[in-house]
């Protein structure tokens, strides 16, 4: 939910998560959109494969890792953009 | 803590790396009364922290017949030891992208055919085959198809429950501190397990075999190599042999759980009197371009984690595996270069050779290092 | 230039109070000084700015006005700033690695000035790694820079100062706080109080937000804590919370309370980053009320490494007011061990800072202690619980090692891949370390992990940047 009193957003744009649209405005994280819009599930957990998303916001605990043109990057650092591709991506272990 | 009632061990091995603890292990299998002292933990140095490479190809030409044996070990360390090391057989390839590399693949694959590895050379398009991700500049490979790796960090559990079954005595957090002679025993002092009253004495201390022997005033230079090392994220499959370059510069494997382990002897800084190392960033990058290099997919990889660890050489680089010069019933093992490799097979010759044995393979006398 | 070159006297890590301070206190004294942060503008945590494309139309907050000031001092500044620049590897001769949107970069400095702020910490319990569960600190983040609640309804729990100022800012924002559940008791704030005196104005906002909380009828549910989180229906989270004897610990007997909420809020007080102090090896000393552990100080600034200098929170908690002073107080400091100020000059400007930087840290240390983590609290984590979110790590694990033999968190990580992973222990270590404590009786037995590169997660690509083969400077080959 958006705190929307006194304040004036970026540009509004559409950027995917797996193949669905998601509507954010320019400034905003892609971890925080997808988070509004009622996404928080980024990515599953490598040995266990449970989901997960975003939890510290800073860039240090690594759970909101998604993948951006086949390269890996936090999406609580990144801002959206239009028509950003964004998948989710984890590589699972083979032997659980 | 001496055996509370003075009881005299058979050997004492001072060191608990892999060498000492397959030599502590074989002993005690063969009826000894064996004590393991280490001034750390158990496989917590080079063993437990190298690439894990199981590899004939950067093994030492004239070492390949012990190598083989100790993979084989390696992949049944679950039988022989009670617990593994993740052991998985790969097939392993060296490459060649420029002309001299493909002339120096040549001449390392015919010294290890000699020594019985069966190597095979492959085509760039063989190569292909086996290994789709690589860099399509290949020029020529090798490949072996015994090969694999073992994830090091493992290893220290696995020789701690395959001492404690055959009932060896652990002293860990114990660093010696002198060893002196007693009524014909070696008495070993330590910092916190008291003295230890052996008959024999094994020194397995890695890049530390030199001040061991220093004990006893015998002098072999032993060098220390500073090794980094640096793993991934799990990705994707992106590999599924075990890679090296012909120019021996670099180490890429992928696990099972994905990580991507690169290394290839890269060094950093440090030495082995404080243990304090530290990586040189253009090592890293360096190391990190010839990976990207050989597997461009590893482009998008995100690095983990960086370490380094301390491996031991001799002044010819071959093993220094017997007796301690001039010192009755005092033993070295020790300083393999690709020690983690061949260390389970230098540690069961060695214990052949204490216990009276004819070992299976020569030993490696430390006299010529005088 | 200082980008050509790759030199500066001095190297700033962490553009939050204490850095843009002490970046700008060196520049000032003529020292070329060079200041580097992930984000994409300076203000670190607490002044941490809205993205550019927002524009306000209210007045702004005191923090969003020391926040503006900040910012425009160091832009008015000789301060070369690198926004958007992740330092991936530092070495003790004080080289610093970093990657950003132009490639890799690098630079040697004559003085390290660390001022990279706190983690937050989370006791963890089975659900918190749920998709919807999020850090109270990054609860801040989220309504103050991005202007966004956590959900419709959200509960709100831990311990510390956070809890009331997240909570009143969810009711402000015109969202819906189930519950705010407070592991410290009354008592226990109680106690504090006196100390809290020193800042009336912020003893006062607290008290308001409080006030806001309660006329919003929002419970506040004190001396319990979380549980348990499960998902429930419609992507709901369902969170069970109990009461908590004095040292935090559930107390299982007393009766529970299942809340259904969309978004959990949770956090048990800041731990001090010590990942660049514990690669270069400084000497570190465990002071629980601090947060953990820190570098060991001289003069409250310098480390005990040559040339690495400590500034603000990284060096123990003190608050955002005293970080301020720090950064004067670091920057001073170097100014005069590279020779821009005789001892004089130094002690002259150096006393008065220092006396504000005392008066400003009493506020904070006491909000520390309120957050500080009582050793026993982990008894609660339960089995099943994970520890080691990066590596699916159970506190059963755990605990089967130490059984094992593990008394050391290095040998833990060896055994149980626990602090292996991209985070690289920053959100378990102080959990691990803790538990493992519980055996070993001290934190300081326990041990900490041991520091090492990459500081973040880089890609090959970043590192790398553009090469040809030939450029890879090959070392000597390996012996046939």
């Amino acid at each position: 939910m958006r705190i929307d009193k006194n304040l004036k957003r970026g540009q509004q744009i559409v950027f995917t998560f797996n193949g669905e649209n998601y509507l954010a405005y320019e400034g905003e994280s892609v971890a925080c959109a997808l988070f509004c819009a009622g996404m928080p599930h980024l990515r599953n957990s490598p040995h266990l494969g449970s989901p997960r998303g975003m939890f510290c916001l800073m860039g240090s605990c690594q759970e909101c890792v998604v993948t951006i043109q086949n390269r890996k990057v936090l999406a609580c650092q990144t801002p959206v953009v239009n028509g950003l591709q964004v998948n989710s991506g984890t590589e699972r272990d083979d032997n659980d | 803590m001496i055996s509370a009632d003075g009881n005299v061990f058979d050997t004492a091995v001072i060191g608990a790396g892999v060498m000492g603890c397959s030599t502590a292990f074989h002993l005690a299998q063969g009826g000894m009364k064996v004590a393991i002292i280490d001034r750390g933990l158990l496989c917590r140095e080079a063993s437990g922290v190298n690439a894990g490479t199981l590899t004939l190809h950067m093994t030492r030409a004239s070492l390949v017949p012990y190598a083989i044996e100790a993979w084989k070990m390696w992949m049944s360390a679950e039988q022989w030891l009670g617990a593994g090391v993740l052991a998985t057989h790969a097939p392993g390839l060296t490459l060649a992208f420029t002309e001299q590399e493909c002339t120096m693949l040549e001449e390392r694959a015919a010294a290890r055919r000699e020594f019985g590895a069966k190597i095979d050379i492959l085509t760039a398009a063989q190569a292909f085959k086996k290994e789709p991700g690589l860099n399509s500049k290949l020029l020529k490979a090798a490949c072996c198809d015994i090969d694999g790796f073992a994830t090091a960090y493992l290893t220290g559990r696995a020789f701690r429950y395959g001492l404690c079954r055959q009932s060896v005595e652990i002293f860990e957090k114990s660093p010696v501190v002198a060893i002196d002679r007693r009524n014909g025993l070696f008495e070993i002092v330590t910092q916190n397990a008291g003295k230890l009253l052996a008959r024999r004495v094994v020194l397995a201390g890695g890049v530390w075999i030199e001040p061991m022997l220093a004990w006893f005033g015998v002098h072999i230079p032993i060098k220390t190599l500073v090794n980094q090392l640096i793993v991934t994220e799990r990705i994707r499959p992106v590999m599924r042999t075990v890679m090296s370059i012909a120019n021996g510069l670099l180490s890429l494997k992928q696990f099972g759980n994905g990580t991507v382990l690169i290394g290839g002897g890269w060094q950093g800084i440090g030495n082995r009197e404080n243990n304090e190392t530290e990586a040189i960033p253009e090592n890293l990058i360096g190391n990190l371009r010839l990976a990207r290099f050989v597997i461009p997919d590893l482009s998008e990889a995100r690095i983990a984690r960086i370490w380094l660890g301390l491996e031991a050489e001799t002044a010819d680089a071959m093993p220094i595996i017997g007796d301690v010069p001039g010192v009755d019933r005092a033993y070295v093992v020790g300083s393999a270069h690709s020690g983690y490799t061949s260390g389970p097979f230098m540690g069961k010759i060695i214990a052949q050779h204490i216990l009276g044995l004819q070992p299976s393979m020569p030993l490696f006398n430390p006299a010529r290092l005088l | 230039m200082i980008t050509t070159d790759h030199k500066a006297d001095v190297l700033v890590l962490g553009a939050g109070p204490a850095g843009i301070n002490a970046a700008v206190t060196a520049a000032n004294l003529g020292l070329s000084v060079v200041l580097i942060d992930q984000n994409p503008a300076a203000g670190g945590q607490v002044y941490r700015p809205m993205p550019f494309q927002f524009t306000h139309t209210q007045e702004l907050s005191d923090a969003e006005a020391i926040g503006a000031v900040q910012r425009e001092k160091l832009k008015k500044s000789a301060v070369f700033t690198y926004f958007e620049h992740t330092v991936w590897n530092v070495t003790r001769d004080l080289r610093v690695d970093a990657v950003g949107p132009d490639g890799p970069r690098h630079w040697v400095c004559r003085a390290l000035i660390v001022a990279t702020g706190t983690t937050e910490r989370v006791v963890p319990f089975p659900g918190w790694e749920l998709p919807g569960v999020i850090g109270l600190a990054a609860a801040t983040i989220l309504l103050k820079s991005q202007k966004m609640l956590p959900g419709k309804t959200t509960l709100v729990a831990g311990c510390g100062p956070l809890l009331t100022a997240v909570a009143a800012s969810i009711v402000e924002g015109g969202g819906h706080v189930a519950a705010v559940v407070d592991a410290a008791s009354k008592q226990a704030w109680a106690r504090g109080m006196p100390e809290l005196i020193s800042r009336p104005d912020l003893l006062w906002q607290g008290i308001k937000w409080i006030a806001k909380i309660k006329r919003a009828g929002t419970p506040i549910l004190s001396a319990s804590a979380i549980e348990r989180i499960e998902p429930s229906k419609k992507n709901r989270l369902s969170v069970t919370v109990r009461p908590v004897d004095s040292q935090r610990r559930l107390i299982t007997s007393a009766r529970s309370q299942t809340i259904v909420v969309d978004a959990v809020v949770v956090g048990n007080g800041l731990v001090p980053s010590t990942d660049i102090t514990r690669a270069l090896r400084a000497e570190h000393e465990y002071v629980n009320a601090l947060g953990g552990w820190i570098a060991k100080n001289d003069q409250l600034v310098r480390s005990s490494v040559d040339g690495l200098y400590l500034a603000g929170d990284a060096c123990g908690i003190s608050g955002a007011a005293a970080a301020l002073w720090h950064g004067e107080l670091a920057g001073l400091t170097v100014g005069y061990d590279l020779g821009k100020l005789d001892v004089q000059a130094y002690r002259a400007l150096v006393e008065p800072v220092r006396k504000e930087f005392y008066k400003a840290r009493k506020f904070g240390r006491a909000m520390g202690r309120l957050m500080a983590m009582p050793p026993q609290q982990v008894e609660s984590v339960s089995a099943e619980a994970i520890v080691c979110r990066c590596e699916d790590v159970t506190r059963r694990e755990i605990e089967a090692a130490i059984d094992e033999g593990a008394r050391e968190v290095n040998q833990l990580k060896a055994w149980t891949r626990c602090g292996m992973g991209p985070c690289q222990g920053r959100t378990c270590g102080d959990i691990v370390a803790s538990i493992l404590a519980l055996k070993t009786g001290s934190r300081e037995a326990a041990g900490y992990f041991t520091g090492r590169g990459p500081l973040r997660p880089v890609s090959l690509e970043q590192i790398t940047g553009t090469y040809e083969y030939s450029d890879i400077p090959i070392p000597k080959a390996a012996p046939l």
